[in-house]
């Protein structure tokens, strides 16, 4: 039997848009920003991402048929209810795996470089991931083998997920039908996760689906009067490959080597967080934001204008 | 006996199908990367980027470090970075293609950095951005700073 894997088939797909996004926005048709280097540092990412997986794929692959032999139950790939239900079950295993990849700093480390761009389009979709295997969040896909769904089902579907969030990584569409906006993760939704103005940050770590945001409390709008502004919080000094796969896992390195005591906290504490609370997290520069907001106006004035 | 592909590749007698395929792949979605990359060379559709002067690295330096005030601002001649002393940190900005970017070190590390040639180089110690390059007529300010955040 022929492998279907949908992000091989789509490849044709990202590649002749990138073009149409690049095109349409030259003749100020649609709205799109590219920097040379940024997207050369994107669409590498992207191409050397596959070749990565490659040295843990033999054990991603055993760990499921493993697990499919201790299944508790046996799905069918023939049957509808069940293609229903992998679509349900993978997206909110998807969901907390992101929000694990950003909430963490272990699996951050792996995910950052997606975030790394200054830039949102459809090259940064590309911009993927080397060290997803090693970071070992595959493993959070393992429950739905035990119970009982195929694993090439569950290859499937994810990549299915993968080729829709694809899309939605652009500046060019602004707003989808409020019923779509509702329901489903769009461009403007995802613009949400991709900024660091601290009102956005961890927001929207849908798949396909936005409503395991709303139901878990992570859902922010994006807003007419706050403009979205990419990248991380700290932006990366170097367009470098390298450098943009390894940096975080190099500061994790570094900070162990410096205070092996707080090892834990520097591997599994949120990113940002450190022994006596000097770097910033999430949650305070949401914190820190938030006590802007109400601050009185003549203590603003004093602020840096 | 015929060599099965595996044994053969194990072998190390021509390539099998396999790594064909992905050696294929790989040529083609290269090729595809270079005619991206040029593609958007030819656009020329980066964000506008005019070069820093006080207003505007005022504004980024706000965005960036809210609510850190100001007790000296140094702009690049160039309009690629600028440096500015908010307390006893040095608030550091450096441009990287159509963006910048911002760290914030003791100042006593700004005031540390070596100045050659018109430039100052900052080593940041973060594998992030390991170094800002800012020119600079001089380094390290001279006489009492002026207080720029009036």
């Amino acid at each position: 039997m022929k492998s279907f894997d949908p992000v091989t088939l789509a490849t044709p797909l990202f590649i002749l848009t990138v073009i149409l996004e690049i095109v349409l926005a030259r003749f100020r048709v649609v709205k799109a920003n590219y920097e040379t280097k940024d997207t050369a540092a994107s669409l590498v990412m992207g191409l050397f991402s596959t070749l990565s997986s490659l040295p843990v794929a033999g054990l991603v692959v055993a760990a499921g048929l493993w697990a499919y032999q201790h299944r508790l139950f046996t799905i069918s790939m023939g049957s509808p209810v069940a293609w229903v239900a992998i679509f349900f079950l993978e997206d909110v295993t998807y969901y907390w795996f992101h929000r694990l990849s950003h909430e963490r700093r272990f699996w951050w480390a792996s995910h950052v470089n997606h975030h790394s761009s200054q830039h949102y389009n459809l090259s940064t979709a590309l911009r993927q991931t080397w060290t997803g295997g090693i970071a070992g969040t595959w493993l959070l896909w393992i429950p739905l083998t035990l119970l009982g769904f195929p694993p090439a089902m569950v290859a499937i579907e994810k990549g299915i997920s993968l080729v829709y969030q694809y899309w939605i990584h652009t500046e060019a569409i602004r707003r989808m039908p409020r019923w779509f906006e509702a329901v489903f993760n769009t461009p403007s939704h995802h613009r949400v996760h991709h900024a660091r103005n601290p009102r956005y940050l961890d927001r929207n770590y849908a798949g396909i689906l936005i409503i395991w945001d709303r139901m878990f409390g992570t859902f922010q709008p994006e807003l007419d009067e706050e403009a979205c502004r990419y990248g991380l919080v700290h932006n990366l000094g170097t367009f470098n490959p390298l450098r943009v796969a390894f940096h975080e896992w190099i500061g994790i390195a570094q900070d162990i080597v410096r205070s092996p005591r707080h090892i834990l906290g520097w591997m599994f504490g949120p990113p940002g967080w450190s022994p006596d609370g000097s770097r910033d997290t999430s949650a305070s520069l949401k914190a820190a934001w938030a006590e802007r907001q109400t601050a009185p106006p003549e203590r603003e004035s004093a602020l840096v204008p | 006996m015929t060599p099965t592909p595996v044994r053969a590749q194990l072998a190390g007698r021509g390539r099998t199908p396999l790594n064909q395929a992905l050696f294929t792949q790989l040529a083609f979605s290269g090729l595809a990367v270079a005619i991206l990359v040029g593609l958007a060379a030819w656009a020329s559709i980066a964000k506008s980027a005019p070069p820093l002067d006080d207003d505007r690295a005022r504004r980024i330096l706000g965005e960036e470090f809210p609510g850190k005030t100001l007790d000296g601002l140094w702009v690049a001649v160039d309009g690629m970075g600028a440096l500015a002393k908010s307390g006893g940190m040095a608030l550091v900005l450096c441009r990287l293609g159509d963006g910048f970017v911002a760290r914030q070190i003791p100042w006593a590390q700004a005031l540390a950095a070596s100045f050659k040639d018109g430039r100052i180089s900052i080593d940041l110690t973060d594998v992030a951005a390991p170094r800002a390059v800012i020119a600079l007529p001089s380094w390290p300010p001279k006489g009492p700073q002026k207080n720029l955040a009036a």
